[in-house]
């Protein structure tokens, strides 16, 4: 590969950021594809799966629907409520939105991650990152001065908190059977061995269930309980202000797929098929798993939520833990 | 345009990031409403994460942003939606203690840049930083090969706070 791109080891200077920045608007690119083929296969695979039709008027088998409704949101008016507290109310949904495409930075798409950092702590950037996400989410509840919005920020910020502790504690025994926080290198190892879904099942089903609730998704989409909240904290949006908290939870879902393909299905690496379109699939695997929960499970209620966090996944996580601590040792 | 004093734009960087964090805490300063304090101090928070990242303290500058960033400020953020939501701050005035306040501020900020301007810092060359190991390994080697009984006390300290904060948040049966 000619030097301009690898540009992740050594100084950095000005070529180098022009490779960054293509890099960035790369991905941007690809992601903003996934995000709304995302939403056309969610609303495609739950309407098969309740024996509906699903979208199928805007182009053949409806595939441009999603672009109809984006179109719809770009064009409509932008509006602030009175008694909002508006420099606050305009700023959440980009205080929402940047992190969560500022994770992506890390995940190795990937063999020959050109467009994406070779970071030492790759793993504890991800979780840093999206807990910045809780802010906007926060913030666009508050800001709203609307009590349906107040309650569903105020949901949806404990609900991720405390179900980052879980999740952040299923990570570590990747961590520990690979040695190294670097996604990269987890790939990699993952490649000379066994993919970690095999040794780590526990940890993988605990990343399941949290992820799932770290992405506000049923069992779990508390936060915008439709016949309790309207619409949770994101009531009083309007426009691309509210495409921005939808594309955010949207990014998160691929970017959650991806760290799950990353870590416990074994990146890019597989037989045959090149790199990156086995860890599309891979990806594809946990988004499919995300419509199939939505469209068969109830919500779960709010007072068994914290419950099940703190005294069901996060024992579980630990108990994985230890194993996983002591087998390495001995091994 | 000349680049050259930006060679390594590692410098730029450093000086964009620096800028940053100013403004944010003077914004923080000068801020009315509670939560918009909060909010600068946020991205005083990040801005802090960059130059640690900067300086290859990856993961030092991670945790800053998962700590600071992440938990601290939310927690503040928390307590300051569930109490008044019109928190304001009073109009500042002068006083004899502020007076006093400010004199002593700047007195520790020439004192510590005297300091710093004296004391010889060791440049390593850059290579041999942390014997080769990735910087949390070499952390982590650090921790419990070192430092391992300070580790143990810092941890057994947070077990006391968590027990602590547990016992006070308990509801009581009496009442």
């Amino acid at each position: 590969m000619p030097a301009l791109w690898l540009w992740q080891h050594g100084p950095v200077t000005w070529p180098h950021v022009l490779v960054m920045i293509l890099g960035a608007i790369v991905t941007l690119a690809v992601t903003l594809g996934v995000v709304t083929y995302t939403i056309y296969a969610e609303r495609k695979v739950i309407g098969w799966m309740q024996g509906r039709i699903g979208p199928n008027r805007v182009g053949p088998f409806g595939l441009l629907q999603s672009f109809a409704d984006i179109f719809k949101l770009l064009i409509k008016e932008d509006i602030v409520p009175e008694k909002a507290d508006r420099s606050l109310f305009l700023l959440a949904p980009i205080i929402a939105f940047v992190p969560s495409f500022m994770t992506l930075a890390v995940i190795p798409f990937t063999m020959r991650h050109i467009f994406t950092a070779d970071f030492g702590v790759g793993l504890l950037y991800y979780l840093a990152l999206s807990a910045i996400t809780i802010h906007g989410v926060m913030l666009g509840g508050w800001a709203s001065n609307n009590k349906y919005a107040l309650i569903g920020g105020m949901r949806s910020a404990a609900q991720m908190l405390s179900y980052e502790v879980p999740l952040g504690m299923s990570l570590v025994g990747v961590a520990l059977m690979s040695g190294s926080l670097n996604l990269n290198h987890i790939v990699l190892a993952q490649s000379r061995t066994v993919w970690y879904v095999v040794p780590q099942i526990v940890g993988f089903c605990v990343f399941l269930v949290a992820a799932t609730a770290e992405l506000n998704r049923t069992p779990f989409d508390l936060p915008e309980a439709e016949s309790e909240l309207v619409a949770g904290y994101h009531v009083e949006y309007t426009g691309f202000r509210f495409a921005f908290f939808m594309l955010t939870e949207y990014v998160y879902v691929f970017a959650m797929g991806c760290l799950a393909a990353t870590l416990f299905l074994g990146g890019w690496s597989g037989p045959f098929l090149p790199g990156w379109l086995w860890f599309a699939i891979k990806v594809f695997a946990f988004i499919f798993f995300q419509f199939w929960l939505r469209a068969t499970m109830p919500r779960i209620r709010v007072d068994q939520l914290m419950s099940f966090s703190w005294k069901v996944l996060l024992p579980i996580a630990m108990l994985n833990l230890v194993g996983t601590a002591i087998v390495t040792t001995l091994w | 345009m000349n680049f050259s004093a930006f060679e390594h734009l590692d410098t730029l960087v450093f000086y964009l990031v620096s800028l940053v964090i100013l403004v944010c805490a003077v914004m923080m300063l000068n801020f009315r409403k509670v939560i918009y304090m909060v909010l600068a101090m946020g991205g005083v928070f990040v801005g802090c994460a960059v130059l640690f990242l900067l300086l290859g303290a990856d993961f030092v500058g991670i945790a800053q942003v998962m700590i600071y960033a992440g938990a601290i400020t939310i927690l503040m953020m928390f307590a300051i939606m569930l109490t008044n939501h019109e928190a304001v701050e009073p109009e500042a005035r002068w006083s004899l203690q502020k007076a006093f306040s400010a004199i002593g501020a700047v007195v520790l900020g020439a004192v510590l840049l005297l300091v710093i301007r004296s004391t010889h810092w060791v440049v390593g060359d850059g290579r041999h930083i942390n014997h080769g190991y990735a910087n949390p390994v070499a952390i982590g080697l650090d921790l419990f090969r070192e430092y391992t009984i300070p580790f143990e006390l810092v941890s057994l300290l947070l077990l006391v706070s968590l027990v602590g904060a547990v016992l006070i948040a308990r509801e009581r049966k009496e009442d």
